[in-house]
């Protein structure tokens, strides 16, 4: 009842859908696996995190970091972006060489004390997340000059993006901290630098 | 009429490689290529070059890989509802005395733009789990119209070609009983797999076998249900097998290639959870659930037209 032929194109079909199938699964994943390149050195810069530590630029060394600006009291995309934030530190628990990593803009009003409730508030307690603390005029310039972020309006005009910082201080990528598909990027080249660093060591 | 058949033919043949194509868009992680709907970067033509990118998009969620498959998957969704609006016209025009067939046929078309829709809010959404599971569901309810309407404008245009089989009563019950079993399975795998997406974005850089082995107890279910699938196909081959019943060629057809993708999918199942979680193998494991699925459909259409005599 079934003829050879039929067979012969059954099979036909199944290995041309599979062969097209693996070489565009092959592409795809290779197209993910690619490491966005270094677009600038982050600078030399002195803070003081939320326990009381001080945090400099060689705080970011030999760690993947994921940076970004925010205010407590900030009423609009902060919430998002914090809450973004925690997410992602709540997924990466098992990996202490990825940090988090906040700095307000708001250094008149965000006091350690502050910082450490909005720490609290949002489930920190590890070190793996630091929100720090500086002079207006240090984060102004920080911001500026080593993010490239516009920062005449602070507070309330700081940029609703996430940094990805490497183990060298390079700046290697900017994502949007309150939209979804941007993060889940993000997610891919945290990846991708934490299995370079693993492999490195 | 027979112009009906060859496009209800075309547009099984057609969904079911859009189904694949789907399927793919999953595998690969594509589903986000393409951050707007339903154009592409705000193009009809998707970006070949970062340099094409409107200002507005971020530069950083562009994938040329990503965007060109996403965007397959949706040129090739409006083929075939083309094919299957040519169809519905054709079965209008020349079924109208069938309700069944332009029923059937004029439903799939409605669904299909619904798909068309839902494809657009997983966009919306960033690939909401539930979204990507109705999303699967109603391209499996879309080929199941279309099966339908196909066999039974075959009977309009070949005459009763069940007459001569007497099927007991009770295979009903068997034929309905594997359709539910393998919609179960259906709906259980993509628990499995969205379970795993889940947890992959919880556990980092964990291989995807131990994944599969942290997850809950639907994973037995589907191997349970996968065996109980297997046993009343055996037993539905064995009825249909009966020389009293004289059985018609295109149910023992049906019923011989349903055994065989089961035999496919216990070895490619398996293997996923044996070996590795391979993007290929978990592709045409979907796809032949489809198959199945169509297969289950085409049975019931069968038996229906052998009690119409």
């Amino acid at each position: 009842m079934i003829k050879r032929g039929h067979i012969i194109s059954i099979i036909a079909v199944l290995v041309f859908l599979g062969v097209g199938a693996t070489w565009v699964i092959s592409k795809a994943t290779q197209s993910v696996k690619v490491l966005p390149g270094v677009i600038k050195q982050v600078p030399s810069f002195d803070m003081t995190s939320h326990n009381g530590e001080p945090f400099n630029r060689d705080s970011l060394l030999n760690k993947i970091s994921v940076l970004d600006f925010i205010f407590t009291s900030c009423p609009g995309p902060c919430p998002i972006m914090s809450n973004n934030m925690k997410t992602l530190y709540k997924q990466y628990k098992l990996h202490p060489d990825l940090q988090f990593i906040s700095i307000t803009v708001d250094p008149e009003h965000d006091s350690l004390d502050i910082l450490n409730l909005y720490a609290d508030a949002n489930g920190v307690n590890d070190n793996r997340w630091k929100f720090l603390r500086s002079e207006m005029r240090k984060v102004k310039k920080l911001s500026t000059n080593g993010f490239l972020f516009m920062s005449d309006n602070l507070p309330a005009g700081h940029s609703v993006k996430f940094v990805l910082i490497d183990e060298n201080a390079n700046i290697r990528q900017y994502y949007n901290g309150t939209d979804e598909a941007s993060i889940s990027i993000l997610r891919n080249h945290i990846n991708l630098f934490l299995e370079r660093l693993r492999n490195s060591v | 009429m027979k112009k009906y058949f060859r496009f209800s033919v075309l547009s099984i043949v057609f969904t079911y490689l859009l189904i694949f194509i789907g399927g793919l868009v999953r595998v690969a992680g594509a589903g986000m290529g393409c951050p707007d709907w339903p154009k592409c970067f705000d193009r009809w033509i998707p970006p070949t070059s970062i340099t094409q990118l409107p200002d507005h998009i971020d530069p950083e969620k562009f994938n040329l890989v990503l965007a060109w498959v996403e965007y397959l998957n949706r040129l090739s969704g409006a083929f075939v509802g083309f094919i299957i609006l040519v169809s519905c016209v054709y079965a209008i025009l020349h079924f109208k005395n069938n309700k069944r067939v332009v029923f059937s046929i004029s439903s799939a078309l409605f669904f299909t733009l619904v798909e068309g829709w839902l494809g657009s809010k997983l966009v919306d959404t960033v690939l909401d789990p539930v979204t990507i599971t109705l999303h699967l569901l109603l391209a499996l309810i879309i080929i199941g119209l279309i099966i339908y309407s196909s066999i039974q404008a075959y009977y309009d245009i070949k005459g009763n070609f069940e007459k001569d089989s007497f099927y007991p009563y009770h295979i009903k019950y068997i034929i309905l009983g594997i359709f539910a079993c393998i919609v179960i399975e259906i709906i259980v795998g993509t628990e499995i797999r969205g379970g795993l997406d889940i947890s992959r974005k919880d556990n980092p850089l964990i291989d995807g076998v131990i994944l599969l082995k942290m997850l809950g107890p639907f994973k037995y279910i589907h191997t349970i249900l996968g065996v109980a699938l297997l046993g009343l196909v055996l037993y539905l081959r064995k009825l249909i097998y009966d020389n009293n019943y004289n059985s018609s060629e295109y149910m023992i057809y049906a019923v011989n290639s349903m055994l065989i993708l089961i035999g496919a999918q216990i070895v490619l199942g398996e293997t996923l959870v044996f070996f590795d979680v391979k993007p290929i193998v978990q592709l045409f494991h979907m796809w032949f659930s489809s198959l199945l699925l169509g297969l289950s459909i085409a049975q019931y259409t069968l038996w229906e037209i052998s009690n119409r005599k």
